[in-house]
């Protein structure tokens, strides 16, 4: 069934009765328990879901996989040499081609899978065990912008649906009173814009809602009247909207602003809640470091435990966007040692305190962690001092852990510099495959018809990297 | 993967209807063919070679049709049995068939159909359509029909082919609300409603559409339009949000070319080269030069703070520019070239890189922003007035000479210049810039009229305020020509920065020296703050500025009265800056105290009285000019010119109209640079050769030829807007069809490229293209046109039948109903609520600060919440600190061409018009209005709110809805009704609900 057949079905006012199941009055309240559950995915699940939600720890402008968990002793031999008597060296974005420049942090290994994790992420070291190592991602794209829709959206362009997008299309929330999709944004924004969080052409209300950790998480959540005024007024509101509704048959533009209204009426009680992480006790807090000297790391606890609070809720898919540490982003094209290690700093214990929380709460089992950048770095520095590297698409190391995930597993390899994949080539599509997968959808199945056409997230591509999966 | 969407488009001309593959008439390469073969091809048998299998590429009819390493061909022209490429695409084999099993590319039954049938058909390739020229005759059938009538007829003739049903015109009512808003960004008052409504005759509609095409506020939406394609900010972004200077004048040069209809190839040239043209354009009333704001545009983009990387900031700049001004003219993604040639479209590099120079030979500089159209003559005047003046004192000089007996004494000229101080010749470790004290200015640059070019030896200096003489220019060049307080920049050749130090001489009120590198104008602290130097004091100094961190960089040094506080330009009327000369050196070179000798002047001997005639004349020497100077200032001599106080009070009024504070941040010419290609976009490799200024190289005929010298602005401009061009025409039509229907005849309207949307009315654009060109490029004539047609004036209704086949609307079987923008939704709030403050124009209104709008740059104080009630275009546009409620309703940020806003629906929408203090505040001045109408009853305030809102009367369900609300809100209050609290209360909620109906937000 097409959307607009779903449309036309409810076309007598779905968003009419949407409305009158916020002010308690509507006799199939049920069906109007959430907007885009009316108009989401039919058929999906496809199978049986591992995971209900996915939190989504975007490393914006690129961690260095031969810094992080993609150790290369090679690289300390041959430190300073020239790349282009080791290997093809392609063109950079910036084309500073300088030298072979080792780690400057110690690998070492950890758990019982003996994982090697470098001196960056000691918190994130503590839990090798329930993450699958991903060592040859590649990217189709140099360039920020690009990689981030990319990775996003899967494709390289601007304005396609986001991959949250696609997930609340196929799923919708489980809580009624919260955007299924919601970027937790934590002062960066990246390249590409809030066009990486959009439903491109799936219905407007799949696109993110942006929330900022913090008392007020929203701008004007707040009702500046009495909850029975606005009522009344909204009372009043429904009647008109829907004579409109009536007289103009099913417009999307319309009954979408109507929805709108809905989950903004609730919302006006769920996001204060939500967001209010002053009743954490003190061990989450400490396991978060929520009371770290380093404000940027107080500032990405606040986002994660944010993001546990948007899981408890029911929210399918939650992005994090990284703290503002004054490097730019991941991008350290000179100076990755401090660089990297500031943001690390900010990342590493909220994330570890990420996953151990939810593991102690029984979520993990139903979660879904994905930490990611757009594109690696390369093995050899930039000409410039102090020493930092260039983008690197040609390979990269993702993680993910939670639900559905062999803890400990480590899956492909790239060359003895880390520069190229060599062994299980592993693309976005593939990712956004096995993203989907976990949480019940076929890839290949879900698709959305537009402009005549059926179109998925993956494109023609993508498998499901099973040898991660339990 | 990026070309699947051509593809959609290309396959959604047909029901999908899987097993009857409905093909067009006539298969079309560009319409039909190439998105399939973009889309499944072109990865292996496309452009790049590295790339390529097999020898075969499909991008190219001769790669195409060529004989292959198998001997076979892929495509033989109306021989689908003998081109291998349609056994490929049918085997049942998965070894054989194309595209190959693992490219996970499939091609559907209608693509395999529509390949056989085009080459069936002859296989006949074409050029990328929009880079074709539109047909110029149109075709005898719609020679005797008006643009209106070919707009019906080509929409009805598609809306026909799909079988679509047309929904019947909208109700007057909805027409005028439609136009209104989409004419000038507001509601229709009531008042014209009422007189719309009530005019019965057949022009009613036509006088209403022209009331609005030529009310002022037309200008400010259509130009708000426009700031979306230049990415109009007052503010730089990034991590300091500095201020861009005055850029509200290239704003209001906006709305007023919008309200005056300038005709569009002006308006562009204006854009790329308003500073050079042959006659520019003046305002029709207040007569100065307008042409020249329109380069404005060019220094609205972001700027980073203290960039580490100057140079790249400058590339990254210059990128923006480039993008921008493609983009927005040429609907072309030059801006891809940087690095590579362009993947899809025909831009090679070069293309880029030729634009990339001509920018990089334009400079930044203040411009006065009120060039009067007859200030040669105010000069002319005032050089009269003071020549006078000069005159009479000469006389009096020369009588109290006679009277001193020293009238016959011969002087030595180079006297004065070699007074003082150890004298030092010039030599190789040091660089002379400038050396004025000659008058010799050969490769400088003057912006203004300030500097007075060289014949300004001599000019008597007055002090404005004592009205004495303050001397004489005699060896330096100086912002007094005129007066103080004028306007203009001296600025230099480029020059590389080799030596450790430049020392300016100078004096002068508030001046500066700046020196500017690779084009950066962000001239502050941490990094960058020496790079300028502010002149202050009478008496000459040496001014030194530090240049070890700027060595190796290309630069040019710029000499100006008045300073940038916070980045913004202030000159003040006795602003002044003289400089004798400009060095660059290395260490402890003896240099300073005015030392530098002058080269290469003899010493020669004259008469004084000559030398007094000779300035009496106004043909004074430099040193001529200082033998006077020391005449009349010396030996305690005093020469009083209050007896010339006619031509002193002519001069001083002269003066004052000469002075103009106001300026834009605009294009001036420089020394011609040719740019090296950046060998993958890396400034740090660059290309040994240099780049041609020349326009675009698909363009390869007279207009891309540019004559040698200079920018090459206003050749590129030319270019632009030439006959053969393809593009700029068509690509403003579908702009201003895109802002009426809210959806372009191209639908990506920023991309004209191969990666763009194909027309959905091809035809039609190319009709309207030609003639609105041949018409004169009148931007207002084609609204008018658009808006006359019945397509425009169709219904929102959309009809049952056409559900399932344009769902999009795409063939406008009705009119879209359509969200307002963001500026239209708040000044369609205060119009309402009687708040509007139509004042035009000026200084932007501070942003209201909310607590949530923190950040770096964040403003010292708060504008107020309402605006002052002005209407959105005239708010700062901070780029950090952009409004809320503008962010939520897409107002773009602004940092590229946006010709196509989003219409998002977001929870932050309902929660603005629900809970946002300002609507509230707006919904209480709506009460106040309503119950200020003692006389009405309660339906009749309804009334008035409907009409005041939606421009129609509540039906009765509305009314009875309403009056049910008021009670029970009364009741609930349990106040007396005739209470005027409690009316204000009860009446402002039901304001506040009707600004939330739906209604209250779309046009329909």
């Amino acid at each position: 069934m097409t959307r607009r057949e779903m449309l036309t079905l409810s076309r007598n006012g779905f968003g009419s009765l949407a409305l009158l199941g916020i002010l308690g009055s509507s006799p199939i309240a049920p069906l109007a328990a959430s907007s885009s559950q009316v108009i989401q995915d039919p058929g999906v699940p496809h199978f049986m879901p591992k995971a209900k939600s996915i939190i989504f720890l975007y490393m914006d402008g690129g961690v260095s996989q031969v810094d992080s968990f993609d150790p290369k002793p090679r690289l300390i031999k041959e430190n300073g040499e020239d790349p282009y008597k080791k290997f093809k060296v392609d063109a950079t974005q910036f084309n500073k081609i300088g030298t072979l420049m080792r780690s400057p942090w110690e690998f070492r290994q950890y758990g019982e899978s003996g994982m090697w994790i470098s001196d960056l992420f000691p918190h994130i070291a503590t839990c090798v065990d329930d993450i699958a190592m991903i060592n040859s991602m590649y990217s189709e794209f140099p360039e920020h912008t690009n990689a981030n829709y990319y990775l996003h959206t899967g494709i390289g362009i601007q304005g396609r649906p986001s991959m949250g997008a696609w997930v609340t299309y196929g799923l919708g929330s489980e809580n009624k009173d919260l955007p299924g999709y919601v970027v937790i944004n934590g002062g960066l924004t990246p390249p590409g814009g809030l066009d990486n969080f959009k439903n491109g052409f799936l219905p407007a209300s799949y696109q993110a809602s942006i929330l900022r950790a913090g008392d007020t998480p929203l701008a004007n959540i707040l009702p500046n009247e009495s909850q029975e005024v606005q009522r009344e007024k909204l009372k009043l509101m429904n009647v008109i909207d829907k004579s409109l509704l009536n007289q103009l048959g099913p417009v999307d533009q319309i009954e979408s602003t109507i929805s709108n209204y809905e989950l903004a009426f609730r919302m006006q009680a769920s996001v204060p809640e939500l967001a209010d992480i002053s009743k954490e006790s003190k061990a989450t807090r400490q396991l978060y470091g929520l009371d770290s000297d380093d404000k940027h790391l107080r500032g990405y606890a606040a986002q994660c435990i944010l993001a546990r609070r948007l899981v408890e809720r029911g929210v399918r898919f939650i992005e994090l966007t990284c703290p503002n540490c004054g490097y730019d982003r991941w991008d350290q094209h000179f100076n990755i040692k401090d660089g990297h290690e500031a943001n690390a700093h900010a990342v590493d214990q909220p994330i570890a305190g990420l996953i151990k929380d939810l593991k102690s709460r029984g979520l993990l089992e139903q979660t879904l962690i994905v930490f990611t950048g757009e594109f690696g770095r390369t093995p050899f520095a930039e000409e410039r001092q102090p020493r930092g590297r260039d983008h690197n698409p040609q390979a990269f190391s993702t993680w993910l852990a939670g639900a559905g995930i062999n803890g400990g597993t480590i899956y492909g390899k790239t060359d003895e510099y880390g520069y190229r994949v060599i062994e299980n080539r592993t693309s976005i599509h593939d990712l956004h495959a096995t993203m989907l997968h976990l949480l019940g959808i076929d890839h290949i199945r879900q698709t959305y018809r537009f402009s005549g056409r059926d179109i998925r997230l993956t494109d023609v591509h993508g498998d499901v990297i099973h040898d991660i999966l339990t | 993967m990026t070309l699947v969407l051509i593809g959609l488009i290309a396959t959604s001309f047909w029901p999908s209807n899987k097993d009857d593959f409905q093909l067009p008439k006539k298969v079309d390469f560009n319409q039909h063919i190439r998105p399939i073969l973009s889309q499944n091809c072109f990865i292996c048998h496309g452009n790049d070679p590295e790339s390529r299998e097999a020898g075969l590429r499909l991008d190219t009819e001769e790669g195409a049709k060529a004989i292959l390493e198998s001997g076979n061909r892929a495509i033989v022209s109306g021989n689908p049995s003998r081109s291998t490429i349609v056994s490929r695409i049918s085997s049942n084999e998965a070894d054989f068939r194309m595209p190959p099993p693992e490219s996970k590319k499939i091609l559907s039954g209608q693509e395999k159909a529509m390949i056989k049938k085009w080459i069936r058909q002859g296989a006949e390739y074409k050029p990328h359509w929009s880079l074709v020229h539109p047909k110029k005759s149109l075709n005898p059938a719609d020679r005797t029909l008006t643009n209106t009538e070919i707009i019906d007829k080509y929409v009805h003739q598609k809306i026909e082919e799909k079988g679509l049903v047309r929904s019947p015109g909208a109700s007057r009512s909805a027409l005028i609300r439609r136009v209104a808003y989409l004419v000038t960004g507001l509601p229709p008052t009531v008042d014209e409603l009422q007189s719309f409504l009530s005019d019965s005759s057949v022009q009613a509609y036509v006088s209403m559409l022209d009331y609005y095409l030529s009310a002022d506020a037309m200008g400010e939406r259509w130009a708000r339009h426009w700031m979306d394609l230049v990415r109009y900010g007052e503010s730089m972004g990034h991590e300091g949000d500095y201020n861009i200077s005055h850029a509200y004048e290239y704003r209001d040069y906006l709305i007023r070319a919008f309200n005056q209809d300038v005709p569009y190839d002006l308006f562009v040239k204006e854009h790329l080269a308003g500073d050079m043209l042959d006659e520019p354009r003046y305002h029709p009333t207040d007569h100065f030069n307008e042409s020249q704001i329109g380069t404005g545009y060019f220094f609205l983009g972001e700027g980073k703070h203290s960039p580490v990387d100057i140079k790249e900031e400058e590339s990254d700049k210059i990128d923006n520019m480039i993008d921008v001004t493609s983009k927005t003219f040429l609907g072309l993604t030059v801006a891809c070239a940087r690095c590579h040639d362009h993947k899809f479209d025909p831009i090679p590099t070069t293309d880029y890189y030729s634009m990339y120079g001509m920018i990089e030979s334009s400079r930044l500089v203040p411009i006065a922003a009120r060039k009067p159209s007859n200030q040669q003559d105010l000069i002319d005047e005032l050089r009269t007035a003071k020549s006078y003046i000069r005159e009479s004192i000469a006389d009096q000089l020369m009588i109290q000479l006679e009277k001193e007996h020293e009238r016959n004494e011969l002087v030595q000229l180079t006297d004065y210049l070699l007074k003082s101080g150890a004298s030092i010749l010039p030599d190789s470790s040091m660089n002379i810039l400038a050396d004025f004290r000659s008058g010799e200015r050969t490769g400088w640059y003057e912006e203004g009229i300030a500097f007075g070019g060289h014949a300004s030896r001599g000019e008597l200096l007055i002090d404005p305020e004592t009205l004495e003489m303050d001397g004489l220019i005699t060896d330096f060049a100086s912002s007094r020509t005129l007066s103080g307080g004028v306007q203009g920049v001296l600025h230099s050749p480029n020059f590389t920065i080799e030596h450790d130090s430049i020392v300016v001489r100078a004096r002068g009120n508030n001046g500066l020296i700046r020196v500017v590198i690779e084009n950066f104008q962000v001239i502050q602290g941490p990094l960058w703050d020496f790079l300028e130097a502010r002149v202050n004091g009478d008496e000459w100094k040496d001014y030194k500025l530090e240049m070890t961190l700027a060595k190796g960089r290309k630069a040019y040094i710029q000499f100006l009265p008045g300073d940038f506080i916070e980045h913004i330009y202030q000159i003040e009327p006795d602003d002044y800056i003289d400089v004798q000369y400009a060095v660059a050196f290395s260490g402890d070179h003896p240099i300073g105290s005015g030392s530098l000798r002058h080269p290469g002047q003899g010493v020669q001997q004259a008469d004084i009285t000559e030398v007094i005639n000779s300035w009496k004349k106004g043909s004074a020497s430099s040193s001529e000019a200082a033998i006077v100077s020391n005449l009349l200032f010396s030996n305690g001599r005093r020469i009083d010119i209050a007896p010339q106080n006619e031509h002193l009070s002519q001069y001083l009024n002269l003066s004052k109209e000469l002075f103009d504070p106001t300026h834009f941040i605009g294009f001036t010419e420089g020394d011609a640079v040719f740019s090296p290609v950046f060998i993958r976009g890396g400034h740090e490799n660059l290309s040994e050769y240099r780049t041609d200024h020349r326009f675009l190289e698909m363009f390869d005929n007279e207009m891309a030829h540019f004559p040698s010298g200079g920018s090459g602005r206003l050749a590129w401009a030319e270019s632009l807007v030439h006959p053969d061009n393809p593009l700029t025409s068509r690509v403003i039509v579908n702009r201003i069809w895109h802002h009426i229907f809210g959806r372009g005849i191209v639908s990506t309207v920023d991309n004209f490229g191969l990666q763009g949307a194909l027309p959905s009315h091809p035809e039609l654009l190319d009709v309207l293209a030609v003639r609105f060109v041949q018409e004169g490029w009148s931007i207002k004539t084609l609204i008018r046109q658009i808006m006359l047609s019945e397509t425009f004036q169709r219904s929102t209704v959309i009809m049952d039948e056409n559900n399932e086949l344009d769902p999009d609307n795409a063939y406008l079987s009705h009119f879209p109903i359509r969200r307002l923008e963001a500026e239209a939704i708040r000044d369609g709030i205060l119009t309402v609520s009687g708040c509007l403050d139509r004042q035009m124009y000026g200084e932007g209104v501070p942003v209201h600060l909310s607590s949530f709008m923190t950040g770096r740059g964040r403003p010292k104080v708060s504008g107020p919440m309402d605006s002052y009630g002005r209407r959105s275009i005239y708010r700062t546009v901070r780029r950090n600190f952009i409004p809320e409620m503008m962010l939520a309703f897409d107002m773009p940020i602004p940092f590229s061409t946006f010709g196509k806003r989003n219409t998002t629906n977001v929870p932050a929408q309902s929660l603005t018009m629900l809970n946002d203090p300002f609507i509230h505040e707006q919904a209480t001045y709506w009460a106040e209005r309503v119950i200020s109408q003692k006389d009405q009853r309660d339906e009749e305030k309804i009334e008035q709110i409907y009409l005041t809102a939606f421009s129609r009367k509540p039906n009765t369900e509305e009314l009875d809805t309403g009056i049910q609300f008021l009670e029970s809100r009364f009741s609930e209050i349990a106040g007396n009704k005739d209470d005027p609290f409690t009316k204000m209360s009860v009446w402002k909620q039901y304001c506040h609900a009707v600004m939330n109906f739906k209604e209250f937000i779309h046009l329909l």
